[in-house]
């Protein structure tokens, strides 16, 4: 992640990158719509989708409300279950507890199945620096690792790549040439990682949700990779988010109705795992020896700041990805960290408390909303990202440029007989740039908006000339704002000006 | 042996060492999360008043028709196979006429009573055919890898979302409905209720101590996109998987 970082440090020129690469960007553009014509469908098919989204909210908001409670009591279970329950404030602590355990049991390889918060933590990298091998299994996850590259979507990592490319990288693996057909990479992969499975030390795995009163973790997966990571090697090792808490099996109900759908459009993923600890002394297969590591990393901030706190009810699911139009022209990379589109875009800064590196992200998105429509449990993504560039602004990162600029059009904008006065000099002016009713020269400032777009000319007769009939016309259908956003935002600037936002304070 | 000995009493003196910093930790952890929620540390259990599935949906059910023919549905449509079944006489012919069919070689089976009075080990006398755990020098992740079907009875099965629960014990491994290649999954039909939460339900009633090592809920076979969207069956788990509802 820092390489591809550091080498393109803004998002602008990162997105830069992926809208010149074709194939990508329609690689994105189709997987996204898929998924997301997955999710409305199989949202629709099953009905009441709002209620059950608000279910999906209340068990998320009440469980982060209660956070010491039921992530003691999921302690306190999963110890009972057998399991060596380890807390890790940062990511270089968990990374530390992994080696450690690692190191005690002299591994030499570890099998890993898709975890979120393991690329966070860049544990593979970690791993192979004291000899031990990590391998992703995931078949995605396992093509970019080969690659060398980041995943560039939660659900599908591989979004990015044709199978043209990935035959290129298979082969390699394989020592001979393999055909750029699906069955023939798929197949190939599958009895190359059987072998993986069989001889690694250690599995590896992230965690979907951990319930409270049974100290069971649960994964959700297509492949059956996790199932084979959790069930063949001598020893395990769960990395889980320390918001990953639900209460109960019931509860997992709204979850598993709320996540392969919106994440796929599934009903539910092929697999469904639930796993209480080592196996039992009898059992003949299953982990001999289990660990999770509760990460911190930056999460904690969250709690009790009124405008970021619901963060942590994310479910990971990707629909937010899918349903953003930004997303879908950069795709995952030009957002430059472990997560990306509108929930990257929020969490990413929220996590690593600095909002002056990634001051940029916040502005890559339109606010349009869509990312809120889609989340199943109804995270105000959109109006995070107003408060986040709120607090850059706030703690001086804003951009000078910007700032006068804003400063000039308010003097322009506070006096009726200034302004019209400059749009009359305006419609002469542009008389020089004007082809055909648009401005396409990409000279001085106009350079960053011509370069993909077209300026519109200002009209002979402007919207505020004909003001004065329209008022007239559409004084009695004013619509309101949405009363529940208004209510959101009342009580956002309410919280606000109770000294909310203390968990941020040092940006 | 002596080194082995010497190496796991080293290993478990550093798993306690870790245990206690772990529940030295717990507590500045906890007290962190409630200092930033601003309460005082919860000892007492909150009330819950949103817990698990709307009301209305508790009190959806299908007859059992229904079940059958929606669970069938949803099996379908994502490659797995279907046959309804009347009895263990039918389950034992349709296990060993695809078996046949297949050239099956290695059977692994779980060692339940319903695959027990099945009789396959007598109508399938060319293939080897594994009772899992029956033996405890056996290598079993090794026979349920080489196996060619996997042959395991469902715990339950919920026909809304399409998906069969088993769950493992000494007598059931986790690893003979995922590591060979073709899996059977036996349903009698009394265990097939409509909603995914009348099998979760089950868990919270019988409580931490009751719980196995694994539940596991399948839905079809192991499947994929992640080369260009393109689905390919079988990645890792079962690519062929037949749900055998009997009763």
């Amino acid at each position: 992640m820092s390489a591809t970082g550091a080498a393109h440090p803004s998002v602008k020129e990162r997105a830069e990158l992926a809208l010149n690469d074709e194939f990508l960007r329609k690689a994105v553009k189709f997987t996204t719509e898929r998924l997301r014509n997955g999710k409305k469908n199989a949202s629709a098919d099953h009905g009441n989708w709002d209620e059950w989204r608000e279910r999906g909210r209340q068990i998320r908001l009440h469980t982060i409300a209660h956070l010491d409670y039921y992530l003691n009591l999921f302690v306190e279970n999963a110890r009972a279950n057998g399991v060596h329950v380890h807390f890790a404030d940062t990511g270089e602590e968990a990374v530390r507890i992994s080696l450690d355990i690692a190191e005690r049991k002299s591994a030499k390889s570890v099998v890993k199945s898709k975890s979120m918060v393991s690329e966070e933590l860049h544990l593979n990298h970690a791993l192979e620096t004291i000899g031990v091998e990590a391998i992703e299994t995931d078949l995605g996850e396992y093509i970019i690792q080969l690659a060398g590259e980041m995943p560039s979507h939660i659900v599908i990592p591989a979004i990015h790549k044709n199978r043209y490319q990935i035959a290129d990288l298979l082969s390699e693996v394989a020592g001979e040439r393999l055909e750029a057909d699906t069955t023939v990479l798929a197949g190939f992969v599958r009895k190359k990682l059987r072998e993986k499975f069989l001889e690694a030390d250690i599995g590896m795995t992230g965690c979907n949700f951990a319930i409270a009163e049974t100290g069971s973790m649960v994964l959700f997966e297509n492949e059956g990779n996790a199932r084979m990571v959790t069930t063949v090697p001598k020893t395990q090792i769960t990395l889980m988010g320390m918001e990953r808490i639900i209460p109960s099996f019931e509860d997992l109900e709204v979850m598993a109705t709320l996540l392969p759908r919106s994440a796929t459009g599934q009903k539910l993923t092929m697999y469904m795992s639930g796993i209480s600890g080592p196996r039992r002394s009898d059992d003949a297969d299953g982990p001999d020896e289990m660990h999770i590591i509760i990460v911190d990393n930056g999460r904690s901030l969250q709690l009790g700041d009124p405008e970021f706190q619901e963060l942590l009810n994310c479910i990971r699911c990707g629909a937010c990805l899918n349903a953003c139009p930004v997303y879908r022209h950069i795709g995952g990379h030009a957002y430059g960290s472990t997560y990306s589109g509108p929930i990257g875009a929020v969490l990413t800064p929220a996590l690593n408390k600095n909002i002056a590196e990634w001051d940029d992200i916040a502005n890559a998105s339109s606010l349009c909303g869509a990312c809120y429509e889609a989340c199943p449990v109804k995270i105000p993504l959109h109006e995070m990202l107003i408060y986040l560039r709120r607090r850059k602004v706030e703690s001086g990162h804003g951009n000078k440029l910007e700032a006068a600029g804003m400063k000039g059009f308010a003097v322009l904008m506070a006096n009726a007989s200034r302004l019209r006065a400059i749009l009359a000099l305006g419609k002469i002016g542009q008389k020089l740039v004007v082809r055909k009713g648009e401005i396409r020269t990409k000279i001085g400032p106009l350079k960053g908006w011509n370069s993909y777009r077209v300026t519109p000319s200002l009209p002979r007769a402007s919207f505020r000339d004909r003001w004065a009939t329209l008022d007239q016309e559409i004084r009695h259908g004013l619509q309101e704002l949405n009363p529940e956003m208004q209510r959101r935002l009342e009580n956002a600037v309410k919280q606000r000006q109770q000294g909310g936002g203390a968990g941020h304070g040092g940006h | 042996m002596a080194d082995i000995d010497k190496s796991e009493t080293a290993h478990a003196a550093w798993l306690k060492e870790m245990e206690a910093a772990s529940r030295a930790k717990q507590e500045t952890f906890m007290n962190g999360i409630a200092a930033r929620l601003r309460h005082p540390r919860m000892k007492e259990k909150p009330a819950h008043p949103y817990r698990g599935a709307l009301d209305f949906w508790r009190e959806f059910e299908w007859t059992e028709e229904e079940r059958i023919a929606r669970f069938a549905d949803n099996w379908r449509s994502v490659g797995g196979h279907v046959a309804r079944l009347s009895n263990a006489d039918e389950v034992r012919d349709f296990i060993a006429g695809k078996a046949k069919e297949l050239g099956a070689r290695f059977v692994v089976r779980q060692n339940q009573a319903e695959l027990d009075a099945l009789g396959l080990e007598a109508a399938l006398p060319d293939a080897r055919i594994s009772v899992w755990n029956s033996d405890p020098e056996e290598h079993w992740k090794a026979r349920a890898a080489e196996a060619d079907i996997g042959v395991v009875a469902a715990d339950y099965a919920a026909a809304y979302t399409g998906s069969v629960t088993v769950l493992s014990a000494k007598d059931k491994g986790r690893s003979v409905s995922l590591l060979p290649t073709v899996l059977m999954i036996v349903i009698p039909i009394e265990r097939l209720k409509t909603r995914l939460g009348e099998v979760l339900v089950n868990f919270d009633r019988a409580g931490r101590e009751q719980l196995p090592a694994g539940i596991h809920f399948i839905s079809g076979p192991s499947r994929s996109s992640d080369i260009e969207n393109d689905l390919t069956i079988g990645v890792h788990g079962p690519g062929i998987v037949y749900a055998l509802i009997v009763g």
